[in-house]
């Protein structure tokens, strides 16, 4: 049951984008999401599509995975659409459609413009395309301990700020592994109470919430004391914090990091330009 | 002997359909005896925690029923509840259920669920733990100021408090003491025999199996492999190895005896068995050496 989540999701592959580092990864998604809110154009959101649509090709990950890992947003994009369609608009221009309901009429006339049609295709692309690009660079293509690994090395320079960087990483990369094994520990704990007559389907809200005490409670237990464990596991192997520590599989930049970069700081750019230009004259 | 717990045909599969899928249960039949206790015995993944998580109603069958008295217990999906209630299961690390302010109130808590008045909670809270020899003193403390085995009773008593028709147990002794392990095995004989209840053990032990159990499931590759009286199934302790099931040790022994030439014969699965199989052994040859034109047999004091 808490095992369907897709969102998130590392999928291992030997693709371009998978070997690719990930700080790297990292700044590349970074600019293509300042590209995503630069675009002003129709040739813009074109080429933001193109570019996500080639990335999706080299990570070498089906569109159907990458298309489901988009249901969870489905919400979000049909109502931010709605509202765009039938609450934005230039007055000035003659409208597509006008409802006509008597009486309602008089409080609220729903009206369609172009303009407004526009902006809610524009929207939507621009979700699609951030969320699709996000997860191909940061979820599916890279493990939750690299991506911890190269936040570290990203952040390094505030340690002179003394931000203790190295171990924000470490609370995350613990985080991240212990996931999964919360989630079994549920799925047990709740065996264990259905098994005594707990039910957790039926009922008012607040029985719902009351009958997840006896899990809640056993959890909680057993979570403190993994940590506490894990922390002595961790001081029996010396573990001092990040000072004088080195690592075994250290990052390293490569040719294909440079391209990437290169590659998406010129797509910047030619939004930029395009922005400029503005061929058709339209913009948001 | 009747049974009370039937298991007709019934198939289990995890992840169906998707390159993970994992046979459990193939096609398993086995009846469990009313009154008595039932061993079920097999190596890590030949689907005994599946086969306990089916006998309650925690997991449904994909194909194949299961009958409780003779009925389905899938008649009524919507009252699978009262089957929990029924068909008691300890899983196993039992004490993670724990969670309630007192013990009292943690083994009170199934017969709470069952709507019963808190006089008869009580009665059966005082009733659970005297078969789990947990003392009266403790039933005011945290749960999680018990120890170990503590834990282990007080969890074990909070299922024996519904009164189940069967009791199932998913190695209800894992990581205790042979004091713990004893306690709570023997605690469970004495429930047995006092109230005639159907206990289903499940275990890697099998020395602990030969002792407490009267009948023995063995499983092995998702499919029963050989099911009978401990007696039976001990006596053909060589088949259990071969499939690379666990034995008692001193069946082991007995077999390795047999291997240099000891006529051995009897219940070769405990201590005392073997002794006496020996005992008789001795003799035999005794007899027969006094006799005129005796064949000297291999030495093996």
């Amino acid at each position: 049951m808490l095992k369907d989540i897709t969102l998130g999701q590392y999928f291992p592959g030997n693709s371009v984008i998978h070997r690719m580092d990930p700080r790297a990864k990292l700044i590349v998604a970074i600019l293509y999401i300042v590209a995503i809110f630069c675009a002003q154009n129709i040739i813009g959101f074109a080429a933001l599509l193109a570019v996500s649509f080639l990335l999706i090709l080299l990570s070498r990950i089906s569109i159907i995975t990458i298309l489901r890992g988009l249901k969870p947003i489905l919400f979000v994009l049909v109502f931010t659409a709605l509202i765009n369609i039938f609450l934005t608009g230039d007055a000035s221009e003659a409208p597509l459609w006008q409802a006509e309901i008597p009486i309602f009429s008089l409080v609220w006339r729903p009206t369609i413009y172009r303009i407004g049609v526009l902006r809610a295709v524009l929207t939507s692309v621009r979700v699609v395309v951030l969320i699709m690009v996000t997860s191909i660079f940061l979820t599916y293509t890279t493990s939750p301990i690299t991506l911890t690994d190269a936040i570290e090395e990203l952040l390094a320079p505030l340690k002179l700020l003394h931000v203790p960087v190295h171990d924000f990483a470490m609370m995350m990369t613990i985080a991240l592994r212990f996931i999964p094994t919360l989630i079994e520990e549920t799925d047990k704990i709740m065996n264990a109470q259905k098994a005594r007559g707990a039910d957790f389907a039926n009922g008012s809200l607040v029985k719902r919430a009351k009958a997840l005490i006896p899990v809640l409670v056993p959890l909680f237990v057993s979570a403190f004391k993994r940590a506490e464990d894990l922390a002595i596991a961790m001081e029996c192997r010396c573990y001092r914090g990040g000072k004088g520590r080195t690592k075994l599989h250290k990052l390293q930049y490569h040719a294909r990091d440079f391209v990437a970069l290169v590659l998406m700081c010129l797509f910047l750019a030619s939004i930029f330009y395009i922005n400029y230009l503005n061929p058709l004259g339209i913009s948001l | 002997m009747e049974n009370i717990l039937e298991i007709k045909d019934v198939s289990y599969v995890y992840g169906g359909g998707t390159p993970f899928e994992m046979v459990a249960l193939n096609h398993v039949s086995v009846g469990f005896e009313k009154g008595k206790i039932t061993g079920v015995i097999g190596h890590t993944g030949s689907g005994k925690s599946t086969l306990v998580q089916l006998l309650n109603g925690l997991l449904r069958p994909q194909s194949g029923e299961i009958l409780l008295n003779g009925e389905s217990i899938w008649a009524k999906p919507k009252e699978i509840q009262k089957i929990r209630y029924r068909v008691g299961l300890v899983m196993q690390y039992p004490e993670y259920q724990l969670f309630d302010e007192t013990v009292r109130a943690d083994i009170g808590y199934a017969p709470r669920n069952m709507g019963l008045s808190p006089e008869e909670v009580e009665a059966r809270v005082k009733e659970a733990a005297a078969f789990v020899r947990l003392d009266e003193e403790l039933l005011d403390q945290s749960p999680f100021a018990l120890s170990g085995g503590q834990k282990r009773r007080a969890a074990i008593a909070g299922i024996i408090a519904m009164r189940p028709e069967v009791l199932v147990l998913d190695e209800p002794a894992a990581g205790l003491d042979p004091l713990g392990r004893s306690d709570i095995l023997g605690g469970l004989r004495e429930y047995q025999r006092s109230c005639n209840a159907t206990v289903i053990l499940v275990s890697h032990s099998m020395e602990d199996m030969a002792q407490y159990c009267d009948r023995i499931v063995a499983l092995n590759h998702a499919e029963v492999f050989l099911t009978g009286t401990v007696d039976e199934v001990f006596s053909r302790s060589k088949e259990l190895a071969e499939v690379g099931l666990d034995i008692p040790h001193i069946a082991r022994f007995a077999l390795a005896l047999q291997k240099r030439g000891v006529p051995l014969e009897g219940s070769l699965y405990t201590v005392s068995g073997v002794a006496e199989a020996y005992m008789r052994a001795l003799q035999r040859k005794k007899a027969a050496s006094t006799a005129p034109q005796s064949a000297g047999e291999g030495d093996h004091a």
